[in-house]
């Protein structure tokens, strides 16, 4: 009797069990255009507002605070260090925000939209690790070291950071205007599919 | 304003203005300054009158925030020694007093205000951090130029 117990509670459970697995929100196939127009955004910023060539070479650049040192005071000196760092972490900080904003789209959206391979989708998922630790890594330095002691580091965030761009370049593809505009051509005459 | 303007009117007006107005402002700063002034604090769009009667007010409007723009990527890309050149070369353009000027930039911050709309957070605050640096320097060189007993109160807007 109690043997018989014991299997009808591990069966009861075994059921609740998948009841909660089913009842468990997923991410809709279809998508969900909110979670697309952020990813998009994120990728957006990123590119033209993050991680411009120039805007890096700019903000990490030491020339400026030896310009500052052959023509200020230890003050101005003070000055700049403090402003430059204040600018350097504020790049880290929105570089991980947007990183975190593709992040959540590839993890829950992009599988299913998406046709990447095993070995993209592995490449994807390190590249992702690599840059919310060198992030981590960064802002430590820069808390440290001030702004022109982690140039190494600012490196391999960008070029992480480009790849995982690139990817999800890739995966968003299909919001590009020219895609629109082919499959509103290919779509009935009356235009109605969009 | 109405419908968009045709993009070949745009490049005309843009041309127009770079030719007639901006040949002038051999500066970023001073075309920022310039060009920001052109626009209505209370809608966000340029007017510029002889712009608009050459073409119409939707392409000088398009003409000038395009010029806008790209004066300030000038001064994103600009590094601290070019910035100071500038805006020294600015403060003598403006013929105000360099004690004058310099406390009301300090004070108002005025280039806050000069922002195109649209760009990325980042490059304003670097923009303005640099410019607060580039103002201390200036600061320092007029304390040095300026002799003992001499000098004016500097901050009269803070």
């Amino acid at each position: 009797m109690i043997g018989l117990l014991l299997y009808l509670l591990v069966g009861i459970g075994l059921l609740i069990f998948l009841w909660l697995l089913a009842r468990r929100e997923r991410a809709p196939v279809e998508g969900c255009g909110r979670q697309f127009v952020e990813a998009r955004q994120a990728l957006r910023t990123l590119q033209l507002g993050l991680l411009p060539e120039n805007l890096i070479e700019r903000i990490f650049d030491p020339e400026d605070f030896r310009y500052v040192t052959r023509v200020g005071s230890g003050d101005i000196g003070n000055l700049f260090l403090q402003e430059r760092k204040r600018i350097s972490l504020m790049w880290v900080r929105r570089v991980r925000c947007e990183i975190r904003n593709l992040m959540r789209f590839h993890l829950d959206y992009s599988r299913l939209h998406a046709k990447l391979s095993v070995v993209t989708e592995i490449r994807l998922a390190l590249d992702l690790a690599l840059l919310l630790l060198a992030c981590r890594a960064l802002r430590i330095l820069l808390y440290s070291r001030g702004p022109y002691g982690a140039r190494a580091v600012v490196g391999v965030l960008t070029a992480a950071a480009g790849r995982v761009c690139a990817a999800s370049e890739k995966s968003l593809a299909f919001l590009n205007p020219p895609a629109l505009e082919s499959f509103r051509r290919s779509s009935a005459g009356d235009g109605a599919a969009i | 304003m109405g419908a968009p303007p045709k993009h070949m009117d745009v490049l005309a007006a843009t041309d127009d203005l770079r030719r007639r107005t901006l040949v002038e402002m051999t500066q970023p700063l001073e075309r920022l300054i310039y060009l920001a002034s052109t626009r209505d604090y209370n809608t966000g769009l340029y007017y510029h009158h002889g712009l608009a009667a050459r073409f119409s007010e939707e392409a000088a409007c398009e003409a000038l925030a395009g010029c806008h723009r790209e004066a300030f990527e000038e001064l994103v890309a600009a590094s601290l020694e070019e910035l100071v050149h500038e805006l020294e070369a600015y403060l003598r353009s403006t013929r105000v007093a360099p004690g004058d000027f310099i406390a009301a930039w300090k004070g108002l911050e005025p280039y806050r205000v000069a922002v195109p709309v649209g760009v990325d957070s980042l490059s304003s605050e670097l923009v303005f951090s640099n410019l607060k640096v580039a103002l201390a320097i200036l600061e320092a060189r007029l304390m040095v130029r300026t002799k003992p007993g001499a000098s004016r109160p500097l901050s009269p807007v803070q």
